[in-house]
């Protein structure tokens, strides 16, 4: 037996439990339930980043999408469980459509990242070549309008293309506190209930 | 197992965002409860962004070409940004739904129906 | 003041004062008094005026112009002297001067007495004979579709009102100084005859005979106004006298009338006047005119030059009888309106229906002033005829006379018998103006005025007592209507002519007669082939003149009452009635007679208006050159005026026996006449069958050519505009499928499509937002495998 492929162990571990979970969140009834398989689901892809070296991105995953928007999530469901919550279902031949439209998409899906040669996987396992410099500072430095990765491209003309992502980050960042606004002032309290009177309400 | 033996090439990746992927899109597509609905996008965003971070990622390079480099994982952290943004909004959309309706079916809320 | 100012200012006010009572009664006539009585006061007083101002004119004329003795044998002195002018222009169209003017002679001053005298007479006569009008009126003779007889109010104004309007149009006519006037006021006075023929026009009769009136008159104004059309394109003027006018220079220039253009001075023979000369050298003219030397073309010099050999040419032409016909035409054209207005041959029909309206208008217009118009128009245009022209006048008056003396004959209803002797005597008149007696015919008009309204008159006092015109019912008046029994044998005796011959004792209708009859047998002497007939028939027509008058007298007022009822009903007319006859039988009597000590009389006054150049006779007229007519003054000679004489109180002495035997004495009976001459007798009871040739000729076709023409009508016109409504109707709807089918359709049938494919693609809005998912999903599958297929790329790789 050769040595095992511990990349790889850990790429298959992460991938089945976010695969496993993700297709719990679909399959679930309960939404509470839902919110958590998907925590989980989450957390793996996580793992997933961390295992292609995109460690940044990995932490940023966990911080964010985990420990926010699910939080979000999560006090949405809470907020709106009043009501019958267990009664919707939906019905087979839905589901059926659903599965066919889905499987469609995955067939084509597969079919294309097999097709390409570029991107078939080595056939021996070789050493990864470590990558110069920790991918975070990397990230921040580029933010900052810094390419790092692309700071010996001999050419001028190219290397005056390639600025780096100071602009999308500032746009990022007024977009965000937009959004915010926004929602506050959408999810804002009024009363409620009453169909007629909701609309009045949302009238300006 | 011939997958542990293998060095994990870009395909597993695609094969994981793509599952992801048409997971979420089967749940945006059956969920009759909004929030799971905007659990299902999630699941869509995440399938994308692992493409991304597949793409850009230097071990898993092979070919003449550099892939997306550093610009993956750019890409992949806006998402992650522009999707919590979008995530508040949805919730946003979803109370005021919840609001009016007195429910989050998504089935209830028919009106522009032709 | 001026004579020349004077009479046109008394004559004017004596013809418009019976205009202001027309007015005053058309307006006002039925407020005066219960009925309107005192409109009758107000006609009455205004012809009164007329005939005051009449006398006062004729004194003043007079006064200027004295007269001298009837000249017998002698030529007639120079020109008349009339004073003609204008009192208003209405326009003036080139050469054309429409005026209202008068032109005043001692005839005209004559005609205007006897006018206003007559009619007053005949107003104050009206009072008492229209006196059943002041009241609702029960026509018997005007039955309604129910047979009951028609109630209508009382006209009794009115009666007046047209009286004074006809007095107004005479004295117009009599006073018009130019001929368009004439023919205004001919057409006027025959209006007012419409009007008061058809009085009583609820009666068919009244109204049918109105209506033959004026159409028969019309017929006749028909052959007028080709003679003034003649006249104005020949003479350029309608003006009787000479005239003033403003030349283009500024200066007022004396044109010449009508007269002076025919007869110019100084010996005033009759001549074709330039006007017609030119006219009728039309040709001659364009050929000098074409042909008139120039100098270098210059135009001006050309037509001065043209002109000037033109009117050296004018005596030439005339001489060569250029125009000569066109004379003739004017004067036939003037005498056919005459022909028509006095009733002769063969226009003489509606005179006698004329009968229908009340005495007073038989008396006023069908004996005394409306007929005589048209003799006065012959004894106005005088200077104008023609030979040939007088000749026709001559031969149209003897068959007039000599046809109404046989009708009246036989006739029996009492007003019908005076309607054919008016019409007899009218032909009388016009024989003797034809065969160049002015004097006589004018002379006899005047007369004639006086006693055939007398016997009008009293023929409507008869009427009013007895209730009936029908002689045959009436007789043996005389006991209850004396003093109308005396004024009607004066009248009878006036218009047989009675007198001695040889003396001057007789009635006026003698000496008028005896001058008619002295012409007559002058114009024999002249021409022996044409006058023999001619004077047959005028003698023969004063016997039978004499024969039906004294046959009407006997037979109303002599023998037994052949009705009783009648004869008990009959009572004498009032005073107001009886006086008018009085008065005409006394100017009867007396009319022909000079003031005793004065030369004043009406033969005097006549011989001062006899138009200049008109004693002398005509002779040698171009187309027929073997006519003579003889000068009056002729006949004057006791050779011929003697026989006359004789041989016309000849005729009515037999005429009157024969009367007396059969209805006088009643020696012979007047049925075994009638029996032994039946068929003669139905002739002329028939009035000669003129009614039925008329109206076989005439109204018969007439009928049926409108009968055609409304069948045209009716078929073919209404039927085609009713036809081409229903085809317009028809396309109207066709284009209405075509627009529905066609046009509609296609907009239609595109919305509804439009709208049912709207209607399914509404399903795919199901509002079910995983239902969107799922479409998008399987849009993104689709999508790419459509991109793998056409887009040759890598990543697909199939």
């Amino acid at each position: 037996m050769e040595a095992i492929n511990w990349h790889g162990f850990f790429f298959l571990f992460f991938a089945i439990v976010a695969c496993a979970f993700a297709m719990a969140v679909v399959v679930a009834d309960n939404i509470v339930r839902m919110a958590c398989y998907l925590v989980v689901s989450l957390g793996a892809v996580a793992g997933l980043y961390f295992l292609a070296q995109a460690e940044f991105l990995g932490a940023v995953q966990l911080m964010v999408y985990v420990g926010g928007t699910m939080v979000l999530l999560v006090f949405g469901v809470m907020l709106t469980a009043r009501g019958p919550l267990a009664s919707m279902r939906t019905g087979g031949g839905q589901w059926i459509m659903a599965a066919i439209a889905g499987g469609a998409l995955l067939a084509m899906l597969l079919q294309a990242a097999f097709s390409v040669s570029d991107w078939a996987a080595p056939k021996t396992i070789q050493e990864q070549a470590a990558v110069e410099g920790s991918p975070s500072a990397r990230l921040g430095l580029g933010l900052m309008g810094v390419r790092v990765d692309q700071l010996e491209q001999p050419n001028l003309m190219l290397r005056r293309g390639m600025s780096g992502h100071l602009l999308a980050f500032e746009i990022i960042s007024v977009h965000l506190v937009v959004v915010l606004v926004g929602a506050a002032y959408l999810a804002r309290a009024k009363r409620r209930l009453d169909h007629k009177q909701a609309k009045d309400d949302q009238r300006p | 197992m011939n997958l542990l033996a293998q060095p994990v090439g870009l395909p597993h990746y695609l094969v994981v965002s793509a599952i992801l992927f048409v997971c979420g899109v089967v749940c945006m597509a059956t969920k009759r409860n909004m929030l799971g609905v905007l659990m299902g996008i999630e699941l869509v965003l995440n399938g994308a962004n692992l493409n991304f971070v597949a793409f850009g990622s230097p071990m898993l390079r092979a070919g003449p070409s550099d892939g997306l480099g550093l610009d993956g994982q750019l890409i992949a952290l806006f998402v992650i940004v522009l999707a919590a943004a979008e995530a508040a909004v949805a919730l946003a959309i979803a109370l005021n739904f919840y609001h009016t309706h007195a429910t989050v079916d998504v089935d209830r809320g028919e009106e522009l129906k032709g | 003041m001026e004579l020349s100012e004077t009479l046109p200012l008394l004559l004017g006010l004596a013809w418009l004062l019976p205009l202001a009572s027309f007015v005053l009664i058309v307006f006002f006539g039925p407020r005066m008094g219960r009925g309107g009585y005192y409109a009758a006061y107000l006609a009455t007083a205004a012809i009164m005026a007329s005939f005051a101002l009449s006398v006062v004119a004729l004194a003043g004329w007079l006064a200027a112009h004295p007269l001298t003795a009837a000249a017998h044998g002698a030529h007639a002195a120079a020109a008349s002297a009339a004073v003609s002018g204008d009192w208003y222009s209405l326009g003036e169209f080139g050469p054309l001067r429409i005026t209202i003017g008068y032109y005043i002679d001692s005839l005209t001053l004559a005609m205007f007495c006897m006018v206003t005298l007559v009619a007053s007479c005949i107003h104050v006569y009206s009072f008492g004979y229209m006196h059943g009008e002041l009241s609702d009126v029960i026509d018997t003779l005007a039955p309604l579709a129910n047979g009951q007889p028609v109630r209508r109010r009382g006209r009794f104004c009115r009666f007046f009102q047209y009286l004074s309007l006809f007095c107004f149009s005479m004295l117009g006519l009599v006073v018009a100084g130019n001929v368009a006037m004439v023919f205004v006021f001919w057409e006027l006075v025959g209006i007012c005859s419409y009007l008061l023929i058809g009085f009583w026009h609820e009666r068919k009769s009244a109204s049918n005979a109105a209506n033959k009136a004026f159409i028969v008159n019309r017929v006749g104004d028909f052959g007028m106004i080709i003679g003034l059309m003649v006249l104005w394109t020949g003479m350029g003027t309608f003006s009787f006298g000479d005239y003033q006018t403003v030349n283009a220079k500024g200066d007022t220039v004396t044109k010449p009338g009508i007269f002076s253009q025919v007869r110019p001075g100084p010996n005033h023979r009759l001549q074709v006047p330039n006007g017609m000369v030119k006219m009728a050298a039309r040709r001659e003219i364009e050929k000098i005119a074409a042909h008139a030397p120039t100098i270098n073309g210059d135009l001006p010099l050309r037509r001065a030059s043209a002109a000037m050999m033109t009117w050296a040419a004018v005596k030439k032409w005339r001489a060569q009888g250029y125009g000569y016909g066109l004379l003739v035409v004017a004067g036939l054209g003037i005498f056919c309106g005459c022909v028509g207005k006095s009733a002769q041959f063969p226009l003489h029909v509606w005179l006698p229906d004329a009968m229908e309206g009340p005495t007073p208008v038989s008396a006023l217009i069908h004996a005394a002033t409306m007929v005589a118009a048209g003799v006065y128009l012959v004894g106005r245009f005088y200077p104008v005829f023609t030979p040939e022209v007088l000749l026709v006048i001559a031969c149209v008056g003897c068959i007039t006379l000599f046809l109404a003396a046989t009708i009246a004959l036989t006739a029996t209803d009492i007003k019908r018998v005076l309607a054919y002797s008016t019409v007899s005597q009218l032909g009388f008149m016009m024989l003797a103006l034809g065969l160049g007696g002015w004097l006589a015919g004018m002379f006899h008009l005047l007369t004639h005025a006086f006693f055939k309204s007398l016997l009008f008159l009293c023929s409507g006092s008869v009427i009013h007592s007895c209730g009936t015109n029908e002689m045959p019912r009436m007789g043996g008046l005389r006991k209850k209507m004396p003093y109308t029994a005396t004024t009607m044998l004066i009248g009878c005796l006036a218009i047989a002519g009675a007198g001695l011959p040889g003396t001057v004792v007789g009635l006026s209708g003698f000496f008028s007669k005896d001058y008619i009859v002295a012409q007559d047998l002058s114009f024999w002497g002249a021409n022996p082939r044409l006058g023999g007939p001619l004077y047959c028939a005028a003698l023969i027509g004063a016997g039978m003149t004499a024969f039906y008058m004294f046959r009407l007298w006997y037979m109303t007022f002599a023998g037994q009452p052949r009705d009783e009822a009648v004869h008990h009903h009959a009572h004498e007319s009032p005073r107001g009635m009886t006086v008018p006859l009085m008065i005409l039988a006394l100017l009867a009597v007396v009319a022909a007679w000079n003031v005793p000590g004065t030369n004043f009389g009406i033969e005097p006054l006549l011989t001062q208006a006899q138009p200049a150049g008109t004693a002398e006779g005509l002779a040698h007229g171009r187309m027929w050159p073997n006519v003579t007519v003889p000068a009056e003054h002729l006949s004057h000679s006791p050779a011929i005026h003697a026989r006359a004489e004789w041989a016309a109180f000849g005729t009515a002495l037999l005429g009157f026996l024969l009367a007396t035997v059969l209805y006088g004495l009643r020696k012979w009976d007047p049925e075994d006449v009638r029996r032994t001459f039946a068929p003669l007798h139905r002739f002329l009871v028939h009035k000669w069958w003129f009614d039925e040739l008329y109206a076989l000729v005439f109204v018969r076709p007439v009928l049926r050519l409108s009968g055609w023409v409304a069948i045209l009508d009716k078929q073919g016109l209404d039927w085609l505009a009713d036809n081409s409504a229903r085809a317009v109707a028809a396309v109207a709807r066709l284009d209405d499928w075509i627009d529905r089918i066609f046009v509609d359709a296609p907009v239609n049938l595109t919305a509804r499509w439009t709208y049912a494919f709207a209607l399914r693609l509404r399903v795919l809005q199901t509002g079910n937002i995983r239902q969107y998912v799922l479409w998008l999903a399987a849009g993104a599958v689709a999508l790419f495998v459509l991109m793998s297929l056409y887009w040759n790329y890598a990543v697909a790789g199939i």
